[in-house]
């Protein structure tokens, strides 16, 4: 079956999502599920009241069914008991949308899941702000922004074949993809002066934003750099010159590789 | 059908109706066998061999050059899985490059199931491959590369000639899947000696079901379909003689009219990348520089847009009259993103949210109004479901 094979009502919620949106007030508390890396990425609110779900929104990333999910099942558990909401499963959303395509069941079909998390998390007072994505361990302490130092594995491999630790001349990395380590401000600045000379850079930082002065920070948000946050790079890959790099995703605790021709570490 | 706005030339091109006109004699009149000895056999011999010769006239090959197939993707199977089997005792190391279309992805994936060594060769940030890095993934054992000549996703041109000069007298072939290339730029194999390339007969607005590998003379490859020995031993079955004839005809046609056509469906696809990059916000150009020397096919337009995912642009098009393409995973069987744009640089949340246009020979200059005319309304909606978008707007200046 294509995966644009929906019913009729999956189209239908797709077209018209209910009750998109966020939720704030004492009251309110936030369900994260999927990632990114995926294709699919879901947040649903729930302000509750007397132990009922007095009200939902829900944003996502994702294809037709993760919206129509999202948007179903705000629709089936408003004013709920949270105990009764929790029962609600990925497959009574499905049945709900009278079913969705064999591939969308596992990977599109996360609303319950974010609904339950949301649960979870306002029965033990998490905030909208300390929600982290799951699946992570639980933290209420968000990773500080300070610099990490930098362990790469075999940085030194790639020295002269990839790896700057200082950058005289911006023009011999034109064209090249681009990766700045964020080592503070000398490094943010170096990466927005980049742009100038190849189309793809990106900044890659530990922390959940970069450990740049304000300033700076807003420097980087309007320019072309590729902002890349809770990615920590383990392992340089390529034959004799850089060509891959291993980065930790510290949120979702998984790996995956970037496709790099330079990586600029700043002493 | 309503009317729709075609703008994924890329998967599929409707057959031109000269095409249409020169296969129905085919079918009823000219029906024989061409291995038959009787008199209606001896026609259809004569009108293989025309056909045969029209197609190899449009690639600058020798008419004995050129096979027939039920497709490209048949090609594919006979030029790499026929030539590693037949050229192994010279070696079992063949290359690839991170840009290839899946059919070439997958045979590979066979090889190493049945004992040979494959390298991906890597791509630049617009998806070319570097023939320098590929020269260096060369060992003793290295047999084959295969490169296709432009990419089917995201339209970037390589540098098959020069890849071809450099591995010429070293006794390692070169195969190129051209189809994503073919009637878009010339392919002249009398001046870029490749050793076998893949064709499809409806990427030149042929009929579907019809394919050709061009072997050139001295390249030895074994048969993967066995039978009655059609096609000098390496493609049984009787062949398919309306569609050849239909390919003989498309391949006419474009000689005649390439040059114009390119030079109009360019235009085409320029203005509708200077207007989605002009007027949504966040979008970005995937691919190589849309100049002419850029080196990225003329009807291709390949854009990924911040924080919205593809198959929800492609339903939401959908629903606006708009054909188009993505990259994203969630409209693959695999639900895999595209590997292409991720061996171009691009992090998995960039790439699920790429959207492919290709024009072709129907498509019209207010094609283009009447994509504009939706797109930006797309992407705002479902920047407003988006939590990834919200996140970034939000994020305090």
């Amino acid at each position: 079956m294509k995966s644009t094979q929906y019913s009729e009502k999956t189209l239908e919620h797709f077209r018209n999502p209910r009750n998109v949106g966020t939720l704030e007030g004492p009251n309110v508390a936030v369900g994260r599920v999927g990632n990114p890396v995926c294709g699919d990425m879901m947040d649903i609110y729930i302000d509750v009241e007397d132990d009922r779900i007095k009200d939902i929104k829900f944003q996502t990333f994702g294809c037709g069914s993760a919206v129509a999910t999202s948007s179903m099942i705000t629709e089936l558990v408003v004013g709920m008991q949270l105990d009764e909401a929790l029962k609600v499963s990925r497959a009574d959303v499905a049945d709900a949308l009278d079913g969705l395509p064999p591939i969308k069941m596992h990977c599109s079909n996360l609303a319950a899941d974010a609904l339950h998390e949301a649960i979870k998390n306002w029965r033990g007072g998490i905030k909208p702000e300390d929600a982290t994505t799951t699946p992570v361990e639980k933290s209420c302490h968000p990773r500080p922004a300070e610099v990490v130092e930098v362990e790469i594995a075999n940085l030194k491999d790639y020295k002269g074949g990839g790896v700057y630790t200082r950058v005289d001349d911006q023009t011999a990395l034109a064209g090249q993809r681009v990766v700045v380590l964020d080592t503070g401000d000398r490094a943010a600045q170096l990466a927005i002066d980049l742009t100038d000379h190849t189309g793809r850079v990106v900044f890659m930082t530990t922390g959940k934003e970069p450990s740049v002065s304000s300033a700076v920070r807003s420097a980087l948000r309007l320019s072309d750099v590729k902002l890349l946050t809770e990615a920590q790079p383990l392992e340089l890959k390529g034959e004799s010159e850089l060509e891959r790099i291993r980065v930790h995703d510290l949120n979702e605790d998984e790996e995956y590789e970037l496709t790099a021709d330079a990586l600029v570490v700043l002493e | 059908m309503r009317d729709v706005v075609y703008a994924d030339y890329q998967s599929s091109k409707p057959v031109d109706p000269r095409v249409v006109e020169a296969m129905l004699p085919y079918f009823g009149g000219t029906f024989g066998n061409a291995a038959s000895l009787h008199a209606v056999g001896d026609d259809a011999t004569a009108a293989l061999e025309d056909a045969r010769a029209a197609v190899a006239r449009f690639f600058g090959a020798q008419p004995q050059e050129i096979l027939f197939t039920s497709g490209a993707t048949e090609a594919n199977n006979l030029a790499i899985i026929g030539y590693a089997q037949r050229n192994r005792r010279k070696g079992d190391h063949v290359i690839i490059t991170e840009a290839e279309h899946i059919s070439v992805l997958n045979i590979a994936k066979y090889l190493e199931k049945n004992g040979f060594k494959v390298t991906r060769a890597p791509i630049d940030l617009y998806g070319r491959v570097s023939p320098k890095k590929l020269r260096a993934r060369i060992t003793d054992e290295t047999i084959l590369v295969s490169v296709g000549w432009a990419s089917n996703e995201i339209g970037t041109i390589q540098p098959i000639a020069e890849i071809a000069e450099m591995l010429a007298g070293s006794g390692v072939a070169l195969h190129t899947d051209a189809v994503a290339a073919e009637g878009l730029v010339p392919i002249d194999t009398s001046a870029v000696p490749v050793s076998l390339m893949s064709l499809s007969a409806n990427d030149i607005y042929g009929p579907r079901g019809l394919g050709a590998l061009y072997v050139r003379k001295g390249a030895q490859v074994a048969p993967v379909l066995l039978g009655g020995g059609q096609e000098r031993g390496l493609r049984s079955g009787t062949e398919d003689l309306a569609s050849i004839a239909g390919m003989a005809a498309a391949a006419d046609i474009m000689a005649a009219e390439m040059p114009a056509e390119a030079a109009r469906i360019g235009a085409i696809r320029d203005r509708l990348a200077e207007r989605v990059l002009g007027e949504i916000p966040d979008s970005h150009l995937n691919g190589a520089p849309l100049e002419p020397s850029g080196g990225r096919l003329p009807n291709n337009a390949h854009f990924r847009f911040d924080g919205v995912e593809g198959e929800a642009m492609i339903l939401s098009l959908r629903d606006e009259g708009v054909a188009a393409a993505t990259g994203s995973a969630c409209s693959s069987k695999t639900l895999e993103p595209s590997h292409t744009l991720i061996s171009c640089g691009l992090l998995h949340e960039e790439a699920h949210g790429s959207l492919e246009f290709t024009f072709g020979r129907f498509s019209k200059v207010d094609d283009v109004d009447r994509i504009m005319a939706v797109l930006p309304g797309v992407i705002a909606r479902l920047r407003v479901l988006s939590p990834l978008y919200k996140a970034k707007a939000k994020t305090p200046a």
